[in-house]
């Protein structure tokens, strides 16, 4: 193996291109960088597991059905909180099919959300779990609950916690974020974000804007609900199936939970229905899924399936916060900014993890004083948890809805404003090439001369900025790759597939560096026995797993070679590669051939990857490594007599750092567009005041944006960046596509209408309401 | 879901027999949208389900027809959604059927679900579809709307319960005055405004169909030659949503002046809502941009609205004034 070496990249982007020295590990291919010459990674490549998602053929964990499995289901609590004074189970075991059943709490204890455990148990079809659950005999003693934020936050509001709350970490939460400043009442404070003196900045200014922002509770309603599949293989041992951005989450969770050696417990993930965030361990946040499972799969003798209903899914396994921002913004006269102060709140429900406030820390960041103060308000209602981004959306949409605001108070292009302070090389790339292109200033024009005439339609236009991090882990993932006498390629790792098309770029790169066609390499994921690897989450795969698997192809490839010299009769160093062949002066070899001469089986090498090496040419605050850069713009169509607002075109400008499938990585962006756009129009969770209930826990009143309500157009543009991050330069793209959607589109209806919607989501009462359509409130 | 009987007679008699029972016992199925949802939901698990799909010849050609008979449009009750929004004999003066079953629910949705399942469903609201609560309409003392989550409720005709009503065909249909005929022990034909129960005359229900009744179709009055009609609706979702607010108009222009003007609103009122306040605006005068906002101010006047839902009063009125708008064929403001 070589010692550490020194080689020098050509990194950047666009035009602004130069080259850096890094210093690479022992054993690490020299990174892609942009003199780099790609024939596979970096062009379009449909997924290689299509063709089985479209026939059915591929199997979810929905899908598993074990010799002899039952079916569990779980009675929840109807009650936002009382003390269970009794419960009996007994009566359920006697129920037709019934082969276990499971107390999940005690008299005395208290439970706090409309949803929570209860108890369990399982049976031979799901009518007959579904009846034994009725059997069970609870008593319930009622008492005070508060499910609305604000009213959370009251002096004298019924308490969520006796008692001090600690947060569980998954891998969906953003790295770095978190922590408790103190807690009072139902209002947990996180350490502040500070730079400068905000209040200072704000006496200062000359031209200020002071508004309250709120947005609502977002479910993850990924399309296959939390599930999970146990079977024991002995006491000792289980091979457990699960819908999981997480394999090794949810080995280490249930090995802990059933005091077995994580070894000794086999998961399976080959096929996974989309994760936001919430399917990390073997339990969802808010039910325990992997005990439940396995303990009735135990007590039963035979395999459990326990697969989440679509209510169970809204109530009990996590959503993003809503938020209550107040901001504070001061600039001088002649537009540059003094100060941002935005003091969060915002209810995780039961759970953490409600802070909102690196956008407004991290982007503007011309501006000298910036104080963000975070708050989580626990209320009686199902947990937050990690989405896709957490805490940013919120953010964006409060801040750039803000600066907009402020903007029109100071005459200037909200655009303008943007670019005169933020100083992120690329972003300020994005918003110029997003400008040209989206028609803003032709486009802005139109809207103000439709809002002059005060027409019926209106036309707006809006840009929002993302802010995220290459967090991108060294050390985690152990990628494997085998070639076999046969001449065939495979590539294994534990990883799961979250839907964004890791496979096929897992076999692009394997592709790249064998020169074979992608078609011919074999990819084994979803297992947690084919090696090490990460949690989907903090938008990390690609960028911690095709350097891994880079490296272990290197490997695989170094062996080739010398394996080639000896049958070419020289030197390794003298071999050459290209088109599959390997090349020495005039002789050459085939790849069947030279696979045939491989002693034994295969040849095979691992690969990781090591830390972060590069992080050019901005870093994310308070860390080391590349801060990622994305804007988008929106354009609405506002109907001014019914409020309705229609999305007509986004422009989604972003930076992956070198794009690995154009085509995969754009659907992602869409996905990211969609989410956001979904988010800014409609979705919401709605509890009931006075029951403490969650009134739309389906996708009839939850309400997601179909076929007709997501923009007429998106187009994804990217700027590639090459930052030296690792030896693929792959960075992460899943969050940062939907941070700024919700605010673009936000931004775009305040460019309509001449007055900002400041609540999430833009609903036609809202609408209605800033254009002073609505007359006083009825009674009530 | 509980696990049921279902039955599959051949005459309409016999069906009505079978579904003489209680609610509890049998319940008479055509799509099975409603009634299935219900099923799953937890909120009904009646015994038997009696299927009217699967009829004998006679009695299927009576509920599946769809066309001129005589000189009036007959419609049976196992006809489609879609089979209405594409149905060609349908011209200007019916319009307002046409747009408004081919707005409802989604291509799915439509393919199966019936004329006489989407004028009987239950409602929507989601204190009544809610398994573990008991409101008025099951049976409990108070309208949780009320003090409740009331944005979806009702703003016209309301209490003491504040459903809206669900069906988006009873809307057009009510703007286009037909009539209803009802099998049963007593057959009879009514107006469809006596098809439904306002929760003053029972809170529990929202039609007057006994057990053992059964809703054969739907007449539509002949048109007179310059008949014209139309519908919209606002919806939060544009993909499978229910409405916010429904506007259905009919009227006949004559010399420049609207005649037989029907106003009907849905989704503001637990039944289908006449409005004969906006009908008076415009009965006999020449459309006009102003006439017709005048319209809509007066079409809203009588509402009393809850917390949250006093925007459905201007959206109403935005609403209806589009479809006065187009049906009377005066352009639209920019």
């Amino acid at each position: 193996m070589p010692d550490d070496q020194r080689v020098t990249l050509k990194v950047g982007f666009a035009e602004q291109l130069r080259d850096i020295e890094v210093q690479l590990p022992a054993g690490e291919p020299k990174p892609w960088d942009a003199r780099s010459e790609l024939k596979v990674v970096g062009k379009p490549h449909p997924r290689v597991e299509a063709p089985l998602k479209v026939s059915g053929a591929a199997k979810y964990t929905h899908d598993i059905v074990p010799p002899n499995a039952l079916w569990a289901a779980v009675l929840r609590s109807p009650h936002p909180c009382a003390v269970v004074e009794s419960i009996d189970v007994a009566p359920a075991q006697s129920q037709p099919g019934v082969s276990a059943v499971l107390a999940l709490v005690k008299p005395g204890e208290r439970v706090i959300f409309a949803g929570q455990d209860i108890a369990a148990v399982a049976a031979k079809t799901p009518e007959q779990a579904e009846a034994a659950l009725r059997a069970i005999a609870v008593g319930y003693k009622t008492e005070p609950f508060v499910v609305d934020t604000a009213a959370a936050m009251q002096d004298g509001a019924p308490l969520v916690h006796r008692g001090k709350v600690t947060e569980r970490s998954t891998e969906g939460d953003e790295p770095g974020a978190g922590g408790s400043a103190g807690q009072r009442g139902n209002i947990r404070t996180s350490p502040s974000m500070k730079k400068g003196d905000a209040h200072k900045g704000l006496r200062m200014a000359k031209v200020s804007h002071e508004a309250t922002y709120t947005t609502q509770v977002h479910t993850h309603s990924a399309l296959e609900t939390h599930s999970i599949v146990v079977q024991w293989d002995g006491p000792k041992a289980a091979t457990v199936w699960c819908s999981t951005q997480g394999i090794f989450s949810v080995r280490d969770e249930f090995a802990e939970v059933f005091e077995l050696k994580p070894a000794d417990v086999h998961v399976h993930t080959d096929f996974l229905g989309g994760g936001f965030g919430a399917k990390f361990g073997a339990s969802a946040p808010g039910s325990r899924m992997g005990f439940i499972a396995g303990e009735l799969a135990r007590q039963a003798g035979a395999p459990v399936r326990l697969l989440l209903d679509r209510k169970e899914e809204h109530l009990c396994t996590g959503n993003r916060p809503d938020s209550r921002q107040h901001v504070k913004l001061g600039a001088s006269v002649d537009g540059k900014l003094t100060a941002i102060h935005v003091v969060a709140h915002g209810s995780a429900g039961i759970g953490t993890g409600a802070g909102v406030g690196r956008n407004a820390f991290g982007i503007y960041s011309r501006c000298p004083n910036v104080l963000v103060e975070s708050h989580d308000v626990f209320t009686h209602a199902g947990p937050g948890t990690a989405m896709r981004a957490p805490g940013h959306p919120q953010g964006a949409f409060a801040l750039e809805l803000a600066i907009d605001e402020l903007a029109k108070k100071l005459k200037l292009d909200p655009l303008d404003l943007r670019l005169s302070h933020d100083e992120h090389p690329v972003r300020r790339h994005q918003f110029e090439l997003g400008r040209k292109q989206f028609g803003w200033d032709a486009g802005r024009k139109q809207a103000a001369a439709l809002r002059d005439k005060q027409a019926r339609v209106r036309r707006g236009f809006g840009v929002a900025a993302s802010i995220w991090g290459d967090f991108g882990r060294g050390k985690a993932v152990v990628a494997t790759v085998s070639v076999l006498r046969d001449g065939s390629v495979e590539v294994k790792n534990g990883l799961q597939d979250i839907g964004g098309g890791i496979t096929t770029v897992v076999a692009q790169v394997v592709a790249e560096v064998l020169q074979r066609p992608v078609e011919a390499v074999r990819v084994r994921l979803g297992d947690s026995e084919l090696g090490p690897s990460v949690g989907s989450g903090g938008s990390v795969t690609t960028a911690s797993v095709t350097p891994a698997v880079r490296a272990a192809a290197e490997g695989v490839k170094t062996q080739l070679t010398a394996l080639a010299a000896k049958q070419l009769g020289r030197k390794p160093e003298e071999v050459t590669w290209s088109e599959g062949q390997a090349r020495a002066g005039s002789k050459s070899i085939a790849w069947a051939e030279l696979c045939k001469k491989i002693e034994g089986e295969a040849v095979v090498a691992t690969g990781t990857r090591p830390e972060t090496y590069g992080a050019y040419p901005v870093k994310f605050m308070g860390g080391n490594s590349y801060q990622i850069a994305g804007v988008q713009f929106a354009e609405v169509r506002v109907d001014t007599w019914t409020g309705v607002v229609a999305v007509e075109r986004v422009l989604a400008v972003h930076d992956c750092g070198k794009v690995m499938n154009p085509l995969t990585a754009r659907s992602q962006v869409q996905g990211g567009v969609i989410l956001g756009t979904s988010y800014a129009l409609t979705e919401q969770r709605v509890m009931d005041r006075v029951r403490g209930v969650m009134l739309n826990p389906n996708l009839e009143t939850y309400k997601i944006a179909g076929a007709r309500d997501v923009p007429r157009s998106i187009d994804v543009v990217f700027t590639p960046v090459d930052t030296g991050a690792n030896n693929t330069g792959a960075i992460g793209i899943g969050e940062p596509s939907t941070i700024p959607t919700a605010a673009a589109i936000a931004c775009a209806v305040h460019d309509a209408l001449g007055v900002a919607v400041r609540d999430l989501p833009l609903t036609p009462d809202r609408v209605l309401a800033a254009l002073g359509a609505v007359p006083t409130r009825g009674a009530g | 879901m509980q696990p049921f009987v279902l039955s599959r007679p051949k005459t309409l008699a016999e069906a009505a027999e079978l579904a003489s029972a209680s609610p509890q016992d049998s319940a008479l199925r055509a799509g099975g949208i409603d009634l299935i949802d219900r099923m799953k939901e937890g909120l009904e698990a009646p015994a038997r389900l009696v299927e009217l799909r699967w009829l004998g010849e006679a009695d299927r050609e009576v509920l599946r027809a769809l066309g001129p008979g005589d000189e009036r449009v007959q419609i049976g009750a196992l006809v489609t959604l879609a089979q209405l929004a594409a149905h060609e004999g349908f011209g200007e003066a019916h319009a307002a059927l046409r747009e408004a079953a081919g707005s409802a629910a989604t291509p799915t949705i439509r393919n199966a679900a019936t004329l006489g399942g989407n004028l009987l469903q239950r409602p929507r609201c989601w204190y009544f579809r809610h398994a573990d609560l008991v409101c008025l309409k099951k049976g409990g003392t108070a309208c949780l709307a009320v003090a409740g989550e009331n944005k979806f409720h009702a703003i016209l005709g309301g209490g003491p319960s504040f459903i809206v009503h669900p069906s988006t065909l009873a809307c057009a249909l009510t703007a286009l005055d037909a009539q209803v005929e009802i099998r049963g022990p007593s057959p009879r034909t009514l107006p469809i405004a006596e098809l439904f129960v306002t929760p003053k005359q029972d809170s529990k229900r929202e039609h007057a169909l006994q057990p053992g009744e059964v809703l054969v179709r739907a007449i539509l009055p002949k048109p007179g030659p310059e008949q014209r009609s139309g519908y919209a609706a606002v919806k939060e979702k544009q993909s499978h949503d229910w409405p916010l607010a429904e506007a259905a108009v009919r009227m006949s222009l004559r010399s420049g002046a609207m005649t037989d003007v029907r106003v009907a609103l849905g989704h503001v009122a637990p039944i289908p809502w006449r409005s004969r306040e906006a009908e008076a605006v415009l009965e006999g005068k020449p459309p006009s941009e102003a006439l017709f906002a005048e319209a809509a101010k007066a079409a809203l006047g009588g509402a009393k609205p809850l917390r949250d839902n006093a925007y459905k009063i201007p959206l109403a009125q935005g609403l209806l004034r589009e479809v006065l708008h187009r049906v009377a064929g005066v352009p639209l403001p920019e």
